[in-house]
């Protein structure tokens, strides 16, 4: 355990300095695509291919992932960011390996569920919609992106295969009226509004089928004995889930599952079930309220409000499935002041509505005014009685680091607020045989002050 | 081959470990405010810890609690509680022995003797914690070790799981927070205002110490019960208080009132990865499936055995969790599932799973429920709009919490089953009827 937390320590140390290091850091939160823009019309080139990705228990995995044309293959494929209303053209060519004994490749194809009107031509004719043979077998699906919201796509050939394979994306539409690279809201409602946006697609994988496809075993692959033992966070099992985006080790899983907010932020989390088992998605820190399925708004017909929303603690993802929640913290009612203040140390409170600090320059912006100054309830046991997370800051107080031993702690130089986000099925915090990892990550509620990209 | 004396003989050895690594905070200590002195079981008061605010101060002459004399450090909103974490052994409902790890209540006794007490004790389901709304809590956890596993040196925690507004200082994640190694103590402070069905469990390498049974319930009150007899609930509402009268939450109408309330919690067990843990073998993760259904900690038919179960014993019938200071062993399944209410009355079912393997579906056959809350929050929509909705079937991810009204009025006395339509796990492993299943009985 120590040791793979060790190199999360590393890449997540890499990844704080990454961040902060930049000044200012115009890329959007999530990962992502516009493709070619050209007026109202957004292309993408994409391309499936077969190649490896690595595991945190050592491990190499053969897989079938979408990439764009001339970039690598990458698992999941790439999360296509396009604006309601726009036109959405996707040429598709298939670069996978031939099948053993014949000259071509499995086909492959795109589905987009959510969306309508999708017409797709080229290629040859498939169950669901057209496939591409090969790589000079070009399909086109085109469609006008429908309303805003978390959509996903995947493989519509042999998709029992081809997903646990690899060939799953994200697609995100946004408000016609919103920037995708620097979005502010996630539809055209106002209690849709939200300052960070990050999203968390769950997948899984058995080894066991990837083995038979890469030694040519193909037909003797069978779904209905499957046992899943890889459990993944944005194409990551953790803890590479939280190095960051591109990590150039990570060539074929280019996208962070770490999420970052100020104290008083709303963090947008756009939850995605990409594979074919449910995963509930547990929030330490705080209930978040889902505001939308499948790229709908839980509202009545009549509101202009999301009246239908409703607050969880366990975000219950099913396959095939989107659903966007809001998360927010202030750690309001905690019973003691989180900063450490005492009286007379010259810090002040001013509350605003809502009873939180109101001076945006303070290091203690959004602080609940009503514990101000009370003192922890506890004495924290001597170091020598505790064992210590990466992640611990040394103190009990935000933005504050304490010592401790030699060698511990280390993860989190701001002195941030850090929750677990993790699948509470908690077998799937397992690499193969190995724990921590699988479907886990942290939340980092960082100091104001803090740069967040 | 677990005879008593194998288990005395790790036991007074781990005793001795920790007796002599005494140095850095080896003396469990609790952090209870206004608790002074430790309440002997013929009433006195001594000087000590156990957990328990004294509100009256020993009077000098029978050192009994002496109600002219209030203790000034006493505060009625002040709840405390200390928790052991260790090891144990609780046996299935087909009798099957198997080892666990777990948690045990020691608020009450002197904490000065919590290692020995809390030795082998685990519990399964953890002791239930029950909170009011308004009230601080301090939580003490004493990492007693593991006993039969003197290999291991694990750490432990609790998390409060559904804790509103939490601070990751008391989250109870290891990794990032602190967690308790062992003959130490860690507090714990929770400033309790939103009322609703949590649960808890330790999180310290969170898939092995969950599958091996570090699992509790756990709900807070609502403030909403304290109302004024005769008066509206709320600001402003048409709905009465009745004196007596309780609320899942603080719903302003009335609408989630009960009469009976029942938590229930499901979780289940892989036997094999139980046994591999005891018998020091590499834990099977990947392989990972669970063959004991429960509910709190039980397979039907012990679910509805309303008595403690006896002290764990193994294949030969020899008691497991004994120790020389304790030679008869220790009862170690405490709580049933048996659901019991009146014609008319209403029974609120505090579900949750915490399994670790399985999504569960429960249904109660021949009794409506309803839905009223979820995730510790009544259903209500942002701004009010009621999501309350009439179902037969509740289904869980693990870590889910549902909260469900069954309403009896008009209907049959009787009993009345809730059992899991996932019915390949209605069996304990090789037994195959029993597993997750407890029953309603519904008196005239």
């Amino acid at each position: 355990m120590k040791s793979l937390f060790a190199r999360a320590a590393l890449a997540t140390t890499t990844a704080v300095m990454l961040f902060a290091g930049v000044a200012i850091n115009a890329e959007a939160r999530i990962a992502g695509t516009s493709g070619t823009v050209v007026g109202t019309t957004q292309t993408f080139n994409l391309v499936t291919s077969a190649d490896y990705i690595t595991t945190p228990d050592g491990g190499t995995v053969t897989i079938w992932g979408y990439g764009e044309v001339g970039k690598p293959m990458q698992y999941p494929g790439p999360t296509l960011k396009v604006r309601a209303g726009y036109t959405v053209v996707i040429n598709l060519t298939n670069g996978l390996p031939n099948l053993p004994g014949t000259s071509a490749p499995m086909p492959v194809s795109m589905i987009f569920p959510g969306q309508t009107g999708v017409a797709a031509t080229g290629g040859s004719a498939g169950v669901l919609t057209q496939e591409s043979s090969g790589p000079a077998n070009v399909v086109t699906y085109t469609f006008v992106a429908g309303q805003p919201g978390t959509y996903m796509y995947n493989s519509g050939t042999r998709p029992g295969l081809q997903v646990e394979m690899g060939l799953v994306g994200a697609l995100i539409v946004y408000p016609a009226t919103e920037n995708p690279n620097a979005p502010t809201k996630a539809y055209d409602l106002a209690d849709s509004a939200f300052d960070q946006e990050y999203m968390f697609l769950m997948t899984e994988m058995d080894p066991k089928i990837h083995q038979l496809v890469e030694f040519g075993l193909i037909n003797q692959v069978n779904n209905t004995v499957s046992h899943a033992t890889l459990w993944f966070l944005n194409g990551r099992n953790g803890p590479d889930t939280m190095f960051p985006d591109f990590a150039p080790w990570l060539n074929h899983q280019p996208y962070s599952a770490l999420p970052r907010m100020h104290p008083g932020e709303k963090l947008l989390m756009r939850v995605i079930g990409g594979g074919r088992e449910q995963h509930p998605f547990h929030t330490h820190g705080n209930n978040y309220t889902v505001i939308a399925r499948d790229g709908r708004p839980l509202k009545s017909s009549a509101s202009t409000t999301i009246d239908l929303g409703y607050s969880d603690y366990t975000l219950d993802s099913t396959p095939g499935t989107t659903q966007d929640a809001i998360f927010t913290w202030t750690g309001v009612n905690l019973g003691w002041d989180m900063f450490g203040h005492v009286p007379g140390d010259g810090s002040s409170c001013t509350p605003d509505a809502e009873g939180l600090h109101s001076v945006a320059t303070d290091a203690n912006y959004k602080e609940p005014c009503a514990d101000h100054t009370k003192p922890l309830p506890v004495v924290m046991p001597e170091n020598a009685s505790l064992a210590f997370g990466g992640f611990w800051r040394g103190s009990p107080f935000i933005g504050s680091l304490g010592s401790l031993p030699p060698g511990e702690g280390g993860l989190n130089l701001n002195g941030g607020v850090v929750f677990i986000w993790h699948s509470h099925t908690e077998k799937e915090l397992a690499n193969n045989d190995l724990y921590p990892g699988g479907i886990l990550t942290m939340l980092i509620i960082e100091p104001h002050g803090v740069l967040i990209p | 081959m677990n005879s008593i004396k194998t288990k005395s003989s790790s036991a007074a050895l781990l005793l001795l470990l920790l007796g002599a690594s005494g140095g850095a905070g080896a003396v469990p200590f609790t952090q209870c405010p206004g608790d002074d002195f430790i309440k002997l079981a013929d009433g006195t008061l001594v000087p000590g810890n156990d957990a328990v605010p004294d509100q009256y101060l020993p009077n000098p002459i029978s050192n009994l609690p002496d109600p002219t004399l209030p203790n000034p450090k006493f505060r009625p909103e002040v709840k405390c509680m200390h928790l052991s974490a260790g090891d144990g052994f609780v046996n299935m409902a087909d009798g099957y022995p198997q080892y666990m790890f777990g948690f045990s209540d020691l608020s009450g006794t002197d904490t000065t003797k919590a290692m020995v007490n809390g030795l082998l004790g685990a519990e399964f389901p953890a002791p239930t914690i029950v909170l009011e709304q308004g009230q601080q809590f301090y939580l003490d956890l004493t990492n007693v070790g593991m006993a039969n596993r003197p290999d291991l040196s694990d750490p432990h925690t609790v998390h409060f799981h559904g804790f509103p507004q939490a601070m990751d200082t008391f989250d109870g994640v290891p990794d990032n927070s602190v967690s308790i190694t062992m003959g130490s103590s860690l507090p714990y402070f929770y400033n309790v205002v939103e009322p609703g069905t949590y649960m808890y469990h330790c999180h310290v390498e969170a898939t092995e110490h969950m599958q091996m049974g570090m699992l509790g319930n756990l709900y807070v009150h609502a403030a909403q019960d304290k109302s004024v007899a005769g008066a509206p609930v709320c600001a402003g509402s048409t709905y009465n208080h009745v004196a007596g009268q309780r609320y899942a939450y603080n719903d302003c109408d009335g609408t989630t009132r009960y009469d009976v309330e029942v938590p229930l919690q499901l979780a289940s067990f892989d036997s094999r990865f139980h046994d591999a843990s005891m018998n020091v073998q590499p834990l099977p993760f990947a392989a990972m499936k669970d063959n004991y259904p429960m509910i709190n900690g039980r397979g039907y038919p012990d679910t509805v055995n309303t008595g403690i179960l006896p002290a764990p014993v193994d294949a030969d019938g020899l008691l497991t969790n004994a120790h020389a200071e304790r030679p008869l062993g220790k009862p170690s399944q405490k709580i049933n599932a048996l659901v019991t209410a009146s014609v008319g009355q209403r029974v609120l079912l505090r579900l949750s799973n915490l399994s670790v393997t399985n999504h569960y579906t429960v249904r109660v056959l021949g009794l409506p429920m309803q839905v009223i809350g979820r995730g510790a929050r009544e259903a209500r929509g942002p701004s009010g709009t009621n999501l309350y909705y009439q179902t037969s079937h509740v289904s869980m991810a693990p870590g889910e919490g549902v909260d469900v009204i069954v309403d009896t009025a008009g209907k049959t006395p009787g009993t009345y089953y809730l059992y899991t339509t996932n019915l390949n796990f209605l069996s304990n492993n090789t037994e195959d009827f029993g597993g997750m299943m407890t029953e309603i009985v519904l008196n005239p």
